[in-house]
């Protein structure tokens, strides 16, 4: 099933720069239903009170890092089916490693280009 | 017994010595080591400065990206309409000379988006500045540490503002209150008769 433009994501970073970038390349390929968090316990906050299809987040953040909130969202019956996109400095092995145990989606490496951004929502949603 | 006892008496002060040469060694870098402990957090301030310019240049670069892709986004749609038109009124090579402007207009938005992807830099260099900037605090703890353990004190003004640290640190210290506006400049330019 491919990706819904209408679908509501979530965009969680501490800085505001990535959350433009993020925002302006998900309008660029069609997604201009976003939405933004600061942190990962805003995220999961955001996440339980609305309806998102789709979570792209960073892994370094303070209150709660991306990898501590997308354990939350796995350990969360109502949530843990939400695809969850990490785009993220953390370029060690260990990191890929750690995320796809905690159930990510996906995995972009910082810095990426839009077309990494649209070949790997088209995975999540193929 | 009383061999080994001046073996120890020996030991003993041969150890003094060590200790007495170790506090002097201490005592002589103490107005090093407390320049560098007093220099440190406003070189972490400066860097944490470094990350606001950057973030602050982004965030404008980013403004006016966004203003040229909406700006395209509602050409296309006004050369779409015209196309259209002409098409209806039998006017095909304008209306191919139109799409090839709007080609060109795709390709400049592919750019447009490179560039947003490309200020992701200021994200990794934040992160490393707030790396750095963790370890300044870090080595500056250990180093008012060392002066409060040992009781260092700063002997008059030696050590003070001689070294290149400390004129760096001037230097971006001014820059920060001293640096000139536009405005200003032209103001003084003007003085000398500069139109």
């Amino acid at each position: 099933m491919p990706a819904d433009p209408n679908m509501k994501i979530l965009v969680v970073d501490d800085m505001v720069t990535m959350r433009k970038i993020v925002k302006n390349i998900l309008k660029q390929l069609g997604f201009a239903n976003t939405d933004e968090a600061e942190n990962g316990q805003e995220g999961l906050q955001k996440l339980r009170e609305g309806s998102y299809n789709f979570v792209v987040s960073d892994w370094n953040m303070p209150v709660m890092t991306g990898i501590e909130m997308l354990r939350a969202i796995r350990a969360d019956a109502k949530l843990k089916s939400i695809p969850v996109l990490m785009v993220t400095a953390e370029a060690q092995q260990s990191n890929l490693i750690e995320a796809v145990q905690a159930g990510v989606s996906n995995y972009i490496v910082k810095p990426f280009t839009a077309e990494t951004m649209q070949e790997k929502i088209g995975k999540i949603f193929k | 017994m009383e061999n080994q006892g001046h073996k120890l008496y020996e030991e003993l002060g041969a150890l003094a010595r060590f200790v007495d040469n170790a506090m002097h060694a201490i005592s002589a870098a103490a107005p090093q080591i407390i320049s560098s402990s007093t220099q440190l957090p406003t070189a972490a301030s400066h860097l944490s400065d470094l990350k606001k310019m950057t973030e602050d240049g982004t965030l404008e670069v980013m403004r006016l990206t966004e203003l040229v892709q909406d700006n395209h986004a509602a050409m296309a749609k006004e050369l779409c309409g015209i196309a259209e038109v002409l098409k209806a009124m039998d006017c095909a090579i304008l209306a191919g000379r139109l799409e090839q402007v709007r080609a060109t207009m795709a390709q400049d938005d592919k750019h447009l988006m490179e560039i947003m992807t490309t200020l992701s830099f200021q994200d990794l260099v934040a992160q490393r500045v707030k790396k750095l900037v963790t370890i300044l605090d870090e080595v500056q703890t250990k180093l008012v540490e060392l002066v409060v353990v040992f009781g260092l004190q700063r002997n008059g003004n030696a050590a003070a503002g001689t070294g290149i640290a400390d004129q760096m640190l001037k230097q971006l210290e001014e820059s920060k209150t001293t640096a000139m506006k536009q405005q200003v400049a032209d103001d003084l330019l003007a003085q000398f008769g500069f139109k």
